[in-house]
């Protein structure tokens, strides 16, 4: 009778070894499929109604706070004080959509720990702090209004750093969209409204889209052509009214045709300050793929980028330019499949005034308890010496003829040395990406800028970087410097 | 392990219920208050009780069972207090009668002894059979008590106290008379069984005229299910049935014909029955029809996703969004508050009662213990796999409760008796 029995025992062992291997593959191997099913509102749930940490800007402002609800003081409404503003930075929180922004990169920082997990329990036994923190961005929330205005009703995006730290004081996306919305009632619908809204204003476009970077990626050449000492600011070019690309049948001809100089010979210096294409073209050709791609590389191009919101790739394609001699003088142009962020461009100008070291951007100053007292603050790193001193220190006078005597003099701020550049991306239909990116004041560094525009929807209607970009950097240099005063 | 050991485990547990329920009140913000006072005293007059009947009249008795059987007692009080205070506060005073139950059985057989049961055995039959039948009564009616309907499943009963209405679901008990009477009748008919067989090429099949019981009970548990539409109960019967008749004859064909009877059994239910149809629907893809058929389904596994590892903390989970959380589904809950920690911990605390359980039915020396044990052992292992295997998909969900654990009076009731037989079967053995 045992062996039967025994072998009873085993069957039903083999059962619970079957039963131990499906909880096993639910809750280890499958957890987060289900855990992130739509369908499964628990995740949601638990956050909804919870207190958060307050979010503020370099200067003070409330940007984000939850604020106890009237008739439940343990449930909290989340407030955006500057709503539009600050909505791609510092993001959203939502029952039903989740969160987004800051607010979905810290929210384990900003949530109440007072109620979650076992280790919590033991963390608060052992006396530790599980109330939520708060955190100071380094947006400075004048600046960001600034830029917020200053790009009107256009869809474009605006990035401002201090080159000498890598803060990001100002990063403005438009079209934007009221935080707010995606908390309440109303949330899916006002969800789905946004997501259809052919103006896109869920993306952000100063981090998280790439677009053509026309001739401010001529910046990106000049310094690998500085460096690698191929040629100086004195160097003679060729100046003809159309550069033949070797190799095709193609030519590149300047910005509304014309010669660069005087047509026979120009140099580096004059063709930087004129943006002329020829020049650049023949330029990226002589430096040489390799050359502009490790250029292009310390100063944050093919780098995933350590930063809390999702960033863009930028792309500077050297492996397939490095046999294709036509295909890199147009890249040479910031044009071809050449991409960048406008938070890219920002850290081009950035490294050029902080004497050729890119610092790491970033955005959170430092984290602090409810009683004020920082828990954690970030330390300026650097990201990368891009190039040497002289090769900034030449670059950055040539950028500053940009704006004195060049393609940039809209972004003049009287009283200020500004350094800049253009640039004016072809976008097909003849229209375009107008750019400018810069930095001020030149002798001593303090602000450095990408201004973009999207291309106007209407055929033929190219606009230049130096016309309608560059007098939003001036107006973001002037400001910034005013309340610095 | 002694009998001392076990008394340290059972205060374990029992000081566990309570730590649990004092985190269910912390995550809901409440001050920590009677509850889990209530709950600890509650939890040391049950087991605590049962520790002390088992030194007076079992001494030598395993002490492997209790221990196992406090933990998932303690873990299941957690979850069901954390989804219904109210049904909490019920399940105490369940836990106390059921232990006064196990205690009644030790104190009642320590002088009559097992072979009692033997002699009753058809009494104990009838017993079972009448209350198998008890929820067919009519659900209105002069009587005080009548059937009632629920979630599909006619398994119910109604006692009309007069001042309250008492639920009882007697299948609970009755698998545990149906059990103790199989046992005693193989235990008397074994030579007959395991003498008279047939050749079939080189397949050896019972005497045709044995199989007229297990066609019996078959054609039984057909019309439970038929009438009580209670795929779990039904199930639950016809294989443990099988199962001791292998146990008791050897004969490996009483399981294949009961295998295959119980196949055609399921298939024809499958065939016949909408609601047979639904569960296996829900069981192949439970998210083909989320919102009605494999809502419970899926929103166990969504539980169980989310748990996760180390689970939400008890009181922090929302298991309160799967249907039937504290009974059907309470290994969910379970799942999702104390994550796959607590879901293989409950695992091997029935493992570890099981292992006991077949331990004291390969040790005895007489029939009857042997297939009792066994038989006891067998029905709750069985019990265990059907509705966590139908929680985690394995097998289509039958709704049954999960034994120790599920909200539940007569649950609590049958198992704790069981857990008194058992203990009993063990003390005999040894002594």
């Amino acid at each position: 009778m045992n062996g039967p029995i025994r072998r009873l025992a085993t069957a039903l062992f083999l059962c619970f070894t079957v039963l131990l291997g499906a909880v096993t593959w639910i809750q280890a191997v499958r957890a987060d499929t289900y855990r992130s099913d739509p369908r499964n509102a628990r995740v949601a749930i638990a956050q909804a109604g919870k207190e958060r940490g307050m979010i503020v800007s370099a200067d003070g402002a409330v940007l984000a706070e939850s604020v106890p609800d009237e008739d439940d003081p343990r449930r909290f409404t989340r407030e955006y004080p500057l709503g539009p503003v600050f909505a791609h930075t510092v993001g959203y929180t939502s029952p039903i959509v989740g969160d987004g922004g800051l607010e979905a990169a810290y929210v384990d920082a900003l949530r109440s720990r007072r109620d979650l997990t076992l280790s919590d329990i033991v963390a608060a036994i052992l006396g530790r702090d599980l109330r939520p923190r708060s955190m100071r961005l380094t947006l400075d929330s004048r600046l960001q209004q600034i830029a917020y205005d200053a790009l009107g009703d256009r869809a474009g995006a605006v990035v401002a750093l201090d080159p000498r730290t890598g803060a990001v004081l100002a990063s403005v996306s438009k079209p934007s969209f009221e935080p707010t919305l995606l908390g309440g009632a109303d949330a899916a619908a006002n969800w789905d409204q946004l997501l259809q809204d052919p103006g896109r204003p869920l993306l952000d476009r100063a981090t998280r889209e790439l677009f053509p970077p026309g001739s401010t990626f001529k910046t990106v050449v000049a310094a690998a052509a500085l460096e690698a000492g191929v040629a100086g600011p004195d160097t003679l070019f060729d100046d003809p009214s159309e550069f033949q690309l070797p190799g095709s049948t193609a030519t590149i001809s300047n910005f509304g045709g014309g010669l660069c100089g005087n047509g026979s010979q120009v140099d580096l210096m004059r063709a930087f300050v004129r943006s002329c294409n020829t020049v650049f073209a023949d330029l990226a050709i002589q430096v040489g793929a390799p050359d502009i791609g490790f250029m292009a590389e310390a100063l944050g191009f093919n780098r995933d980028l350590d930063f809390p919101l999702p960033v863009a790739e930028s792309v500077f394609p050297t492996a397939e330019l490095e046999n294709d001699d036509a295909a890199l003088g147009q890249s040479g142009l910031g044009e071809r499949n050449v991409r960048a962020t406008p938070l890219q461009m920002a850290m081009v100008a950035a490294a050029v005034a902080n004497d050729g070291v890119l610092m790491q951007p970033y955005l959170v100053d430092e984290m602090f308890d409810p009683d004020g007292n920082t828990v954690s603050r970030t330390e300026p790193e650097v990201l990368s010496e891009a190039m040497s001193p002289e090769t900034a220190e030449t670059l950055t006078e040539m950028m500053e003829r940009v704006v004195t005597e060049g393609t940039g003099t809209a972004a003049t701020v009287p009283g200020v040395r500004v350094a800049g550049k253009t640039g004016t991306a072809e976008a097909g239909q003849g229209r375009s990406y107008p750019w400018f990116i810069g930095f001020a004041p030149v002798d001593d560094p303090q602000i450095a800028v990408a201004v973009m525009f999207e291309p106007l929807p209407a055929e033929g209607t190219s606009e230049t970087g130096g016309r309608v970009a560059a007098p939003v950097a001036a107006e973001l240099i002037r400001g910034w410097l005013e309340t610095r005063d | 392990m002694t009998r001392n050991t076990e008394g340290v485990l059972v205060a374990v547990a029992s000081a566990l219920a309570a730590f649990g329920v004092a985190l269910v009140e912390f995550a809901g913000g409440e001050s920590i208050g009677a509850q889990v006072g209530l709950t600890f005293l509650v939890f040391v007059i049950a087991f605590g009780g049962i520790h002390v009947s088992l030194r007076a009249w079992a001494p030598d008795a395993t002490p492997l069972l209790l221990p196992p059987v406090a933990l998932l007692a303690a873990i299941g009080f957690l979850e069901v207090y954390r989804l219904s205070p109210y049904r909490a506060g019920l399940q105490r005073w369940w836990l106390l009668l059921a232990a006064a139950v196990t205690c009644a059985v030790l104190a009642f057989l320590s002088r009559a002894g097992l072979s009692l049961l033997r002699r009753y055995r058809n009494t104990m039959l009838l017993v079972a059979v009448g209350l198998l039948l008890l929820p067919n009564l009519p659900s209105s009616g002069p009587l005080p008590i009548r059937g009632l309907t629920q979630g599909g499943s006619r398994l119910w009963v109604v006692f009309d106290l007069g001042f309250t209405e008492l639920h009882f679901q007697p299948a609970e008990i009755a698998k545990v008379l149906f059990v103790a009477f199989l046992a005693a009748y193989l235990a008397d008919r074994q030579a007959a069984l395991t003498g008279a067989h047939r050749k079939l090429g080189p397949i050896r099949i019972p005497e045709p005229r044995q199989l007229v019981p297990l066609i019996a009970v078959w054609a039984g548990s057909l019309l439970i299910l038929v009438y009580q539409r209670d795929l779990g109960a039904s199930l639950l019967l016809f294989l443990t049935f099988a199962a001791l008749l292998y146990a008791a004859t050897g004969a490996a064909g009483y399981l294949v014909a009961g295998g295959l009877l119980a196949a055609g059994g399921g298939l024809a239910a499958w065939r016949l029955f909408d609601h047979v149809q639904r569960r296996v629907q829900a069981w192949l893809d439970p998210f083909a029809d989320y919102a009605d058929t494999g809502y419970q389904v899926a929103q166990g596994l969504f539980a169980l996703g989310t748990g996760s590892l180390s689970g939400s903390g008890p009181g922090l989970g929302r298991p309160d969004l799967i249907p039937n959380a504290e009974t059907d589904f309470i290994f969910a809950a379970v799942g999702e508050e104390l994550g796959l920690a607590g879901s293989i911990a409950v695992l091997c605390c029935f493992a570890l009662f099981l292992a006991a359980g077949f331990g004291i039915a390969l040790r005895s020396r007489d029939r009857f213990r042997t297939l009792l044990a066994a038989g006891l052992t067998f029905v709750i292992g069985l019990q265990t796999f059907l509705i966590i295997g139908g929680v985690l998909r394995v097998l289509p969900l039958t709704g049954i409760t999960l034994p120790f654990m599920s909200y539940g009076g007569s649950a609590l009731i049958g198992n704790f008796l069981l857990l008194g037989l058992l203990a009993r079967a063990s003390q005999e053995e040894r002594s």
